[in-house]
């Protein structure tokens, strides 16, 4: 009886225990692909526009039998439970997105299977603003800062390029710009790229010192100047909200986050966007499958279908990013390509998150 | 009393007590443990007084507490003035009184940040209010309402949303003094002002001390109205602490927390006594 009890034990312990990243490096792609299918399902943890996602991987479920839970969750809260779960055996997580820039701060290969399993393509972007996620992370989502304005009150000719342009039009046109310091990345790389161009300092460099933040003080004292020129917003759909109702004529945005409001209609069509000549900050998030997920041939064929040409031009479509594969088509973004020129990457950090904090003390609290 | 009693006593308390001591005791020691480098997420825990230090001398934390304090002392005051006379005026029933009392009794029911939505779309540069103002010739062109430094709209909704509790507890109050209580005292010759400053205040002191210190301590920990309608140049205490959380920098959060509850504990007291001094002219 009790051998019997064992053995039926034993067999659904076997039959329950997803496989992990070992087992899939003897595999040919044919049979993770197979093996994926038998997984059936994975988890997919995206901190933003999960709805939308729900609706666009419905092609992924169609084709390969597969569903995808997307959880809601924000930025803070996913990665705090991926690094909260890395020792667990298994985890909940089976594929795992977040900011370019965030997976320089941890250890890739102690945190996410290889990705080398996946067909070749050299389309793929591992690669980006200054991040290399070698064979353990892939873009799956461009994006771009930018200036968000209103042709009606704007021309395209009057567009402010330069930090003394902006000191024009704030003086010109008070309190019609607009930018947000908290909640989205959008004005925070506004205020850094005019801190870059009238201090000079070099956001590459993560290193901090008393001396460094010093020396940006003349771009403190450059907001300080113009402070009652410009209004400080809320966020990043603040910004875009309040071109929208026609309050502000400029404001800065993402790329894709306007391009997505207008395609759901919730924002006016006509506003548009650039890029200045001053630069601002470009980048990108990224997809890696933690070592502990517990469909990991299911998660592999996933990420394999998020970083495809054909899945890269659908969400430039319907999302206005930037490709993260060459072989895409990129004809739906709201930027030509000669103005991706003045994409610059972001900074580093700690210095980043240092001259934030003292950019809130010396300029915000100053208003 | 024996051993046996003492055991008793205990057992029975335990029910409550208990649950108070794990739940809100365990939180309350991880959130000062935290503060003092403890149970590090990332990174070594140790006992450190650096995230004190480092969090005091930064400006947004002392503006935080302020802004806090602003909020909280006015959000207490308003709310608890509003009340009162319409917890006097709903004390005797009359027709459709309950209809009445329900109805200002609405807000409870209604979420704060639908509250706080529709707020918005009323003040918004293109809203109902500039809309209604430019018809009828009082402003010529929109006006900026939204999120004005001085927290007016976070004060309206807060006062919008704990009027209805603090009229709940004033009512039960008022409507506790005895009629004869009141008739003897208009015999003696006092007018409205005297009844309600020599009767009705010092009978339902606890009452109005109990829903100043409620609305205070929620109005203090106020996170929703600041981050949708509040000013952007100052924080309250709860978005610093969600702020510093989001950076990944549980310590720093952890003594914003910290100081936030000795803040919350220190002002109810004070705020309590303040309502008993003005009221009764001294502390007894």
């Amino acid at each position: 009886m009790f051998k019997k009890l064992f053995t039926t034990a034993a067999a659904l312990g076997a039959f329950m225990t997803p496989l992990h990243a070992g087992d899939l490096s003897t595999m040919s792609w044919d049979e993770i692909v197979a093996q994926a299918k038998e997984e059936s399902n994975l988890t997919w943890y995206v901190w933003y526009l999960q709805d939308d996602f729900r609706r666009a991987i419905s092609s992924f479920e169609d084709e390969y039998g597969i569903s995808v839970k997307i959880p809601d969750g924000d930025n803070a809260g996913n990665s705090q439970k991926m690094l909260a779960e890395k020792d667990r055996e298994t985890g909940d997580i089976d594929v795992f997105a977040w900011g370019y820039d965030s997976f320089e701060t941890v250890e890739l290969k102690s945190l996410f299977n290889s990705l080398d399993k996946l067909p070749k393509d050299d389309g793929r972007v591992s690669k980006l603003a200054g991040v290399d996620g070698g064979d353990h992370v892939l873009a799956f989502w461009g994006n771009q800062s930018g200036i968000a304005y209103d042709p009606a009150k704007v021309s395209e000719a009057d567009l402010p390029q330069s930090i003394d342009d902006f000191a024009t039009f704030w003086t010109d046109h008070p309190n019609k710009f607009g930018f947000n310091y908290e909640k989205g990345g959008s004005g925070p790389s506004f205020y850094q790229n005019v801190l870059r161009n009238v201090a000079g300092v070099d956001f590459s460099n993560g290193e901090v010192s008393d001396a460094r933040i010093a020396a940006v003080q003349p771009g403190f004292d450059f907001f300080n100047k113009h402070a009652a020129n410009y209004i400080i917003t809320a966020s990043n759909v603040d910004n875009i909200n309040r071109v929208s109702d026609k309050e502000l004529w400029m404001a800065p945005a993402w790329e894709d986050h306007l391009a997505g409001l207008q395609n759901r209609g919730e924002v006016r069509k006509e506003i548009k966007f650039y890029i200045p000549e001053m630069g601002m900050n470009g980048g990108g998030n990224g997809v890696a499958i933690p070592k502990n997920a517990p469909h990991p041939a299911a998660a592999m064929v996933f990420v394999n279908w998020l970083t495809s040409p054909e899945t890269q031009t659908m969400f430039n479509r319907d999302f206005g990013t930037a490709p993260m594969n060459a072989a895409a088509d990129d004809s739906a973004a709201l930027v030509p390509n000669e103005q991706r020129a003045f994409r610059q990457s972001w900074g580093k950090q700690p210095f980043r998150s240092k001259v934030e904090e003292a950019f809130i003390d010396n300029v915000i609290l100053e208003r | 009393m024996t051993m046996r009693n003492w055991i008793q006593i205990f057992a029975l308390l335990m029910p409550g007590l208990g649950l108070i001591l794990v739940l809100i005791g365990s939180v309350v020691y991880i959130a000062i443990a935290q503060s003092f480098g403890y149970y590090a997420l990332l990174g070594e825990s140790a006992f450190s007084t650096e995230f004190w230090s480092e969090v005091f001398s930064r400006k947004i934390f002392s503006r935080a507490v302020r802004y806090s304090i602003y909020i909280g002392f006015w959000s207490a005051v308003l709310s608890v003035a509003l009340a009162y006379p319409l917890a006097i005026w709903l004390r005797k029933p009359f027709p459709g009184s309950i209809g009445l009392g329900a109805l200002l009794k609405a807000p409870l029911l209604v979420h704060g940040l639908v509250a706080a939505f529709l707020y918005i779309n009323v003040i918004s540069y293109n809203g109902l209010l500039n809309q209604t103002m430019q018809g009828i010739g009082i402003w010529a062109e929109p006006r900026r309402l939204q999120n004005d430094s001085n927290a007016f709209g976070v004060l309206l909704l807060q006062v919008w949303k704990n009027m209805p509790f603090a009229l709940l507890v004033l009512t039960g109050s008022v409507q506790g003094i005895s009629d004869d209580v009141l008739d003897a005292a208009r015999d003696l010759g006092a007018g409205p002002w005297a009844r309600f400053r020599k009767i009705i205040a010092p009978l339902t002191m606890s009452g109005m001390q109990a829903a100043m210190v409620i609305i205070f301590i929620g109005a203090l920990a106020d996170f929703t109205f600041q981050t949708t309608v509040g000013p952007t140049n100052r924080q309250s205490m709860a978005q610093l602490m969600v702020s510093f959380k989001s950076r990944g920098d549980w310590h720093s959060a952890a003594v914003v927390g910290v100081s936030l509850m000795i803040i919350a504990l220190l002002g109810s007291a004070l705020l309590a006594l303040l309502t008993r001094t003005v009221m009764r002219g001294s502390p007894r």
